[in-house]
């Protein structure tokens, strides 16, 4: 019977997004039409009501706003400019130097603020100017700023390793930041690799290397910035302090580094609180409709199906893996990364816990999959970002895109079928 | 009259928005200084849910949230206005049935079977108004939005 239900779904999901209903309302009206099936529409609009405000009344979902606030704050606080400084001091001097730079410092940025498309604006803005000064083909540059961006999203502190948690079903987040990192840090190296061999072949220059005390001085600079993820990593791994504690400790960090750089004053907290709401709501919107279809399908026993037809095809591990990251790289294009780790976590999972993959490890093969359909039209926001700060067209960056998906691929199935790139460091600390 | 609304709530989400941080903070401080304090997890949650919901009509009125907008966009300007009026009005219809009757039914449901939240003993209904209230205006927006003679931009 479920057939049904998961028809109407589909079909009235993808019919309201095709026409261009926003994607979070398409989630929760589609959710609504299919419970229309089995209940009458007054009970039906009720619950979906209270699964969304339940769903947001969450002490964890609190840490999304602050990172994003943290981030907002760290964009306005010249703090983007000393990554990049003191990633220059570490990687500028290979061949094509500056496409390393852009990586690195993408990656140190994405990690702190914890947003791909904060990242790919901040880091891009900053980079394809000087890119193309040097003589860097200005679609291949954002094509590189584009990929490495997506890197915060594995290297913590993470949002969207938060909404995994909470959509697993209590994964520890302490665990989870943990394992983000050397798959992480697995595909900032993937991506050098090809952006290496670019440079290599164009004969693009190394930058200019700096002299030693002026190296120091830019590492010192970068300092204060990178000693935040010592306190917010190492207060939620030592069990200090709860994801939402460190990420509101993060607010408070980056605030009083950006007063001191003098890069803002207190005349710009409004403003900078009420970009942040804006950006907050359009994921918690996002988060409080999947919820509402989370539910809906468990009710109608879409998640049973699902698993029972993916465990009928073959209950080899590494075949069901192979199927899911398939499933996940097709519907990471069409739809944006949250309602995706909030709606197929609950279908997924229990498949593969069954088959004994670590719900941790689950997560950051999620997460890794879902990080390449950002950098892919029609939905990837950070290909939009990326391609705006770089002023170059969308179908201008297909190409250089190429590679480097090839290079997140190789990175993704590496991630997948060796566990211990993602629970070697977990383990280390026992969570 | 949409100026007016924008402002004003946009100085409520500030508001809301800025007391959540200091909310937090204070709970990271009390707990340094061994001091107790109660309410502050339970603040949080409820502060959550009015910001995500009053700031997602904000978002709507901005015209913010993400849509997939390739199809609407290859037709002509006259076929677009047609396509924002159907986007409009099917976004009005969810907020008119799922946040404003079903919100309005979870918060008579929860007032009359009298749900208080556990430390501050707030009737819970009266913080699920915030459903209702966004719904209401969610609608408004998309009445506003409907009108847009140049929906798709560019």
């Amino acid at each position: 019977m479920e057939i049904f239900e998961i028809l109407v779904l589909v079909v009235s999901f993808v019919v309201l997004l095709t026409i261009g209903v926003p994607i979070a309302y398409s989630i929760g009206i589609s959710a609504v039409i299919t419970m229309l099936v089995s209940i009458y529409p007054v009970p039906a609009v009720t619950t979906i009501a209270q699964r969304m405000a339940t769903g947001l009344e969450s002490f964890t979902l609190l840490a999304i706003p602050f990172f994003i606030l943290a981030g907002q704050l760290m964009n306005r606080g010249g703090i983007a400019s000393r990554l990049i400084d003191f990633a220059k001091v570490m990687v500028g001097m290979l061949p094509g130097g500056l496409a390393f730079v852009n990586i690195v410092a993408c990656m140190l940025f994405g990690a702190i603020s914890g947003s791909a498309v904060a990242a790919a604006s901040a880091i891009g803005g900053f980079m394809n100017s000087r890119m193309e000064k040097e003589g860097y083909d200005k679609s291949f540059s954002a094509a590189v700023n584009i990929t490495s961006s997506t890197t915060g999203m594995i290297i913590p502190p993470s949002n969207i390793l938060i909404v995994y948690s909470l959509a697993s079903g209590g994964a520890s987040i302490g665990a989870l930041f943990l394992a983000g990192y050397l798959p992480g840090i697995l595909v900032g190296l993937m991506l050098m690799v090809v952006a290496g061999v670019f440079a290599y072949r164009n004969k693009y220059p190394t930058s200019e290397s700096a002299s030693i005390s002026e190296g120091f001085r830019k590492m010192l600079n970068a300092l204060p910035s990178l000693f935040l993820l010592v306190v917010v990593i190492g207060g939620i791994v030592a069990g200090y302090f709860t994801a939402t504690e460190a990420s509101a400790i993060a607010v408070l960090y980056t605030f009083i580094l950006a007063l001191l750089y003098k890069e803002i004053s207190f005349k710009d907290v409004p403003s900078i609180l009420l970009d942040t709401v804006s950006t907050t709501s359009i994921v918690l919107l996002l988060i409080a409709t999947s919820i509402g279809m989370s539910w809906v399908m468990s009710y109608e026993n879409i998640p049973q199906a699902v698993s029972e037809a993916l465990l009928s095809v073959s209950d080899n591990k590494i075949i069901v893996l192979l199927l899911i990251n398939v499933i996940l790289l097709i519907v990471g294009i069409f739809m944006d990364m949250t309602p995706a780790v909030l709606i197929f976590t609950p279908i997924f999972l229990p498949v593969v816990t069954e088959l004994g993959v670590h719900p941790v490890h689950f997560g950051i093969i999620m997460v890794l999959n879902l990080s390449i359909g950002l950098c892919t039209p029609p939905v990837g926001s950070v290909l939009f970002v990326g391609c705006s700060v770089a002023n170059v067209k969308i179908e201008k960056v297909i190409k250089p895109l190429i590679p480097l998906f090839i290079a997140m691929i190789v990175a993704l199935i590496l991630v997948t079928y060796i566990p211990e790139i993602s629970l070697w460091l977990p383990a280390i600390f026992d969570l | 009259m949409k100026e007016k609304i924008d402002s004003l709530l946009g100085k409520t989400l500030t508001v809301i928005m800025g007391l959540m941080v200091l909310n937090v903070l204070l709970q990271v401080f009390a707990r340094f200084l061994r001091i107790q304090v109660d309410f502050t997890e339970e603040v949080a949650g409820f502060l959550l849910i009015w910001v995500g919901l009053l700031g997602a009509s904000y978002a709507t009125g901005k015209g913010m949230h993400l849509a997939i907008d390739l199809l609407p966009r290859s037709k002509s300007i006259e076929a677009q206005k047609r396509f924002n009026v159907v986007i409009n009005t099917i976004v009005l219809l969810f907020a008119l049935s799922v946040m404003v009757i079903g919100g309005f039914r979870l918060v008579y449901i929860t007032l009359s079977l009298n749900q208080l939240s556990p430390v501050l003993e707030i009737p819970k209904g009266y913080i699920y108004l915030v459903l209702p209230l966004s719904g209401f205006l969610i609608m408004y927006y998309s009445i506003v939005n409907m009108k847009n003679e140049n929906p798709f931009g560019e």
